[in-house]
């Protein structure tokens, strides 16, 4: 080390008598200058002298969070609610980039038939459900136990996991939907039966387990958009004709019963949810 | 006042009733829980940390009832739990998985969350490994990394499943430092096979096998079962219910002792051995053979 901080400065910074830039520049050199350190040590209130290592050190260990995690930060995401997505297994980046290689087939799929549309709007809604399966429950989240001893309410936890992987899914989808050959209000039909399927699921989850809730609307929403496909496969049927009216009315009432079937039962959360 | 009281209660998974009308109370110290696989000791951790609930019996922890929702809150924010197979999100390093922890424990102020992160740390000398991903460190590493997020928030019931499993000596000596500081005023449950822990750490201790409390006293008291009942021989004695050569050539014998047999001093693990008979003694050899990498020392009616 050729130079030390002027025993003036020292003295100012010791008592915090020192602007923001000079501070920093002081705080840098003495993380790699014992000898200031030592001087230091000497000067000021002591309990004060502790509150600022403190601060340095958690400044200079902290490491740099994950990639996701980051980008939470970016968008201005408390550092809380971030660590609290970065451990959803349904945020990871394997998952994001598995949600965006089957919206990208679905989408090419869309531009070869019309029958690949229809299998986008099919499609679109399972992305959240999957996801959101796999946010939350004792098979899927290696610190359940733990955290359902703790006092954070499991119920608060699920939503904000909930809500953030709907809102990655339902985000992807929809751009990719703008991709879409088809540029009418159908190339939304897929939205209302994602909500209505995620907050059915989630309401579910408060009876049976997470995994078994979303495999069983999976297969009810797989089974009955074929059955609509065969039966519509000999007429000029359209995506609005199929998705469209009744079954957007259907699934804006499950939503609702959802909600309501969910915070009606949010205290089972507490308790713990099924294996 | 008790921080934990249990009375008569009982959890049946199927047909299998893995708490029998269990009762104890719990107040500052260490209790020790000693029991071979399936005793319940797992099962009655759980019901105390709140993760599971009984089919019938009362439980209070620091006088609430745990069935209720603000009780349980209450309970929660004074306990700290390290599960008997902890899971980690293992791209997080080990203070980004404690500070996650932290999270769930109502700590949302950054600073004074990651002072509490590094004092935990610091407790069960996890520095030199903080910033390590958890996938990268070693099974008695994570043990303690598990150890040290039930640490969080300094709380007045610490319910522990089996710490000190796949800790090195080195390792075990420092908890056993770390507990009997932290057990001077504050209750600690602890479950374990090492009847030396229970030894070393506990005032007090029960033992359980079928769902059931066969033995709660002190690991004086443990001793004293095996009292007169502990011999040594040249050769093993068709007396002995458990009989093993040790390492000086000798054998230990448990059992009825044969008149001017050469009794010695019991050990804690002589008295639960004696308690629960061939089972303990099957599973202590068992996990000794292991250590033995695969031979056997043991000898006797189950070799």
């Amino acid at each position: 080390m050729s130079w030390h901080v002027e025993p003036e400065m020292l003295e100012a910074y010791a008592h915090t008598a020192i602007d923001d830039a000079h501070a920093y520049s002081i705080e840098a050199h003495l993380v790699s200058c014992g000898e200031c350190r030592a001087q230091i040590a000497t000067l000021g209130d002591q309990k004060e002298l502790e509150t600022l290592w403190t601060e340095i050190n958690g400044a200079i260990t902290v490491p740099t969070p994950g990639i996701i995690e980051r980008g939470l930060l970016r968008l201005g995401v408390k550092d809380h609610v971030a660590r609290l997505l970065a451990a959803t297994p349904s945020l990871s980046v394997s998952w994001l980039g598995g949600l965006i290689l089957a919206l990208g087939f679905a989408v090419t799929a869309a531009h070869l038939s019309s029958r690949g549309f229809l299998m986008f709007v099919v499609l679109a809604p399972l992305l959240p459900l999957a996801g959101v399966a796999v946010a939350y429950g004792p098979r899927v989240d290696p610190t359940y136990e733990i955290g359902l001893a703790a006092p954070l309410s499991s119920f608060h936890l699920l939503l904000v996991r909930a809500s953030a992987v709907l809102t990655t899914s339902g985000g992807l989808a929809f751009v990719a939907s703008l991709a879409l050959p088809q540029k009418d209000w159908a190339m939304v039909t897929w939205l209302i039966p994602s909500l209505g399927l995620t907050l059915a699921s989630l309401a579910l989850t408060s009876v049976i387990s997470p995994l078994r809730a979303a495999t069983g609307l999976a297969f009810v929403w797989v089974s009955g958009s074929a059955l609509a496909l065969y039966y519509a496969a000999n007429t000029a049927a359209t995506a609005e004709d199929l998705f469209g009216g009744i079954v957007q009315l259907v699934m804006v009432l499950v939503t609702v019963a959802s909600v309501a079937l969910l915070f009606g039962r949010r205290g089972s959360f507490e308790r713990g949810v099924r294996h | 006042m008790n921080s934990v009281r249990i009375e008569d209660a009982v959890k049946r998974f199927g047909s299998t009733r893995a708490l029998d009308g269990v009762s104890l109370e719990a107040s500052e110290g260490i209790t020790g829980l000693l029991g071979p696989n399936g005793a319940g000791k797992t099962t009655l951790l759980k019901v105390l940390a709140t993760v599971m609930s009984l089919d019938s019996g009362s439980i209070e922890i620091f006088g609430r009832d745990p069935s209720r929702h603000r009780h349980r809150l209450d309970i929660r924010r004074r306990l700290g739990y390290m599960p008997q197979e902890p899971g980690f999100h293992r791209s997080f390093t080990a203070f980004e998985f404690i500070d996650y922890v932290a999270i769930l424990k109502e700590m949302t102020d950054r600073k004074a969350r990651h002072a509490e992160v590094d004092r935990v740390i610091a407790l069960t000398g996890l520095e030199k490994v903080a910033h390590k991903k958890i996938k990268a460190l070693s099974g008695g590493m994570r043990r303690r990394v598990a150890l040290s997020q039930a640490l969080l928030g300094d709380p007045r019931l610490l319910i522990l499943d089996e710490p000190t499993a796949g800790l090195d000596p080195e390792q075990r000596l420092r908890f056993r430092e770390v507990m009997s500081r932290l057990g001077e005023e504050r209750s600690i449950l602890l479950s374990t096979h090492q009847t030396e822990d229970v030894a070393a750490l506990c005032p007090r201790v029960i033992v359980m096998n079928h769902g059931k409390m066969l033995f709660e006293g002190t690991p004086k008291d443990l001793r004293e079962v095996a009292r007169g009942s502990v011999w040594f021989s040249e050769a093993r004695a068709p007396e002995a219910r458990l009989s093993w050569r040790t390492g000086e050539g000798v054998h230990r014998n448990i059992g009825t002792a044969p008149p001017g047999a050469n009794l010695v001093d019991p050990s804690v693990e002589d008295g639960y051995l004696l308690l629960l008979g061939d089972e303990a003694f099957i599973e202590a050899a068992w996990r000794r053979s292991r250590q033995c990498a695969g031979r056997p020392w043991f000898t006797g009616r189950y070799r």
